[in-house]
């Protein structure tokens, strides 16, 4: 894929029309399915279309490790999705998510009425966190014997949601507190920390990637900036993309590539290039 | 079902069983399997199906009918979407295992000596499931699958006849 202009939003409107798209999609589909068409429903931790079960993989998970079983129809509600993820990357987070849209809309508010910039390492900082994150909830879910790991999902609570109040006419206080939770921490925690580091969902979509699923690539020749790059500073994820390693918690939102001054980065899906193995030699991708 | 059970008792002192959608596993299986994806909900013609609020603690957030508000109907829409086999995908209504209904004889206008057959007459399964005896009274038998039709049809304040719910599933 060819370096986009410097400054430009070719992958933001995109993206942002993606996002905007799956949003639009989970707030029409129980009035459509209340209108008698049902052949498409669910929501983000299970899609029916058609014939076809789009199962969301962590939820998938936490239930086989809570019911301490393997059920088919999991597997086969699971395989199309996984194959998706394995494909594409790591791209639910940034181009699918309502959540991480009101998410990264929060953030953006925040930061128009009080700047905080990334500093130092943050995807450093968040790494542990995050797996531990990911273990731990599927680890008490274990031991609950609950999917806990369905039941924390934002992506699952957000789509509940107008399910709910379309159809039941009332949001359930696990639905609505859940959501009211994530809300607050949105709006005064760490910054995308849910996200960042918490999210299960989150998690595992970073880790099904392949050597040829999308991802930015840096070119160090070609790169104008010294200390605080705009790559780093715009990232959603505070994640500097010259140093970051493949497992950080970069879901592709390309930001960086269209704020690239220089046009040293570029999305990339083909496995690891020269610019790469420089990278590595500077202690980042392994 | 390895550690299933362990919090059973905590659960039972803060929320009655839940009355689970037809076809739901063992109840252990069921919450376990259960990924609260609201399909069986946004699928039932009668929104019989609710989520659980929080006084079910881990299990928060699964389907469950309160028949007193709105029983199961039998309509039997809900078993084959179940992406997770919480619920097995039966279509058969004399199948479901949801639970069993009991009469109060205390507060039952039929055994109260008052003409009243509301429960009996309502019961979508039948005298296979909700019979009378000799003396007019309604009687459970061996077809009732604990829908819950009773519990709501019933004309006295407190239902004189509830559903008790089951923890085994799909009836062999």
């Amino acid at each position: 894929m060819s370096p986009s202009e410097p400054g430009s939003r070719r992958w933001t409107r995109w993206r942002r029309l993606t996002q905007a798209g799956v949003a639009l999609f989970y707030l029409a589909l129980p009035w459509v399915n209340a209108a008698g068409f049902r052949e498409v429903a669910g929501t983000l931790a299970s899609l029916k279309v058609g014939p076809v079960d789009l199962t969301e993989p962590v939820a998938a998970l936490a239930a086989a490790l809570a019911g301490l079983t393997v059920s088919w129809e999991l597997v086969l509600g699971v395989a199309p999705v996984a194959a998706l993820a394995l494909l594409a990357g790591p791209v639910f987070c940034s181009w699918v998510c309502p959540w991480g849209l009101i998410s990264e809309g929060v953030d953006r508010l925040r930061q128009r009425l009080g700047p905080r910039p990334w500093r130092g390492s943050p995807w450093v900082g968040v790494r542990r966190l995050r797996w531990a994150a990911l273990a731990g909830v599927l680890l008490a879910g274990a031991l609950l014997a609950a999917p806990l790991g369905a039941l924390l999902s934002a992506p699952r609570l957000i789509t509940t949601l107008p399910l709910e109040a379309v159809w039941l006419r009332v949001v359930s206080p696990v639905t609505g507190g859940l959501l009211g939770a994530l809300l607050l921490l949105e709006l005064v925690g760490p910054r995308r920390l849910w996200c960042r580091a918490l999210c299960p969902v989150g998690a595992l979509a970073n880790l099904l990637r392949t050597p040829r699923t999308l991802r930015v690539a840096w070119d160090p020749a070609r790169c104008a900036c010294a200390r605080h790059p705009s790559c780093f500073l715009r990232c959603p994820w505070g994640v500097d993309p010259r140093q970051a390693g493949r497992y950080d918690g970069c879901s592709n939102c390309l930001v960086c590539v269209d704020g690239c001054p220089s046009g040293a980065l570029r999305a990339t899906a083909s496995p690891r290039q020269r610019c790469d193995e420089s990278n590595s030699g500077r202690g980042g991708e392994e | 079902m390895v550690g299933s059970s362990r919090f059973a008792w905590l659960r039972a002192l803060l929320a009655p069983a839940p009355l689970r959608p037809p076809g739901a596993r063992p109840e252990r299986e069921f919450a376990a399997l259960c990924i609260r994806c609201g399909r069986c909900g946004a699928v039932c013609p009668y929104r019989s199906l609710v989520p659980a609020g929080w006084a079910y603690g881990p299990e928060a957030g699964t389907p469950m009918v309160v028949a007193r508000s709105v029983p199961c109907y039998l309509c039997m829409e809900c078993p084959p979407v179940c992406p997770s086999g919480a619920l097995d995908p039966i279509t058969d209504k004399r199948a479901v295992r949801m639970g069993v209904a009991e009469v109060n004889p205390a507060t039952c206008y039929a055994h109260l000596g008052i003409l009243c057959r509301t429960c009996v007459d309502e019961c979508p399964l039948g005298a296979a499931a909700l019979g009378q005896d000799g003396q007019l009274r309604p009687l459970v038998r061996e077809g009732c699958v604990g829908c819950g039709v009773c519990e709501k049809v019933c004309p006295t304040p407190e239902p004189a006849i509830v559903v008790r719910p089951a923890t085994g599933g799909v009836r062999p």
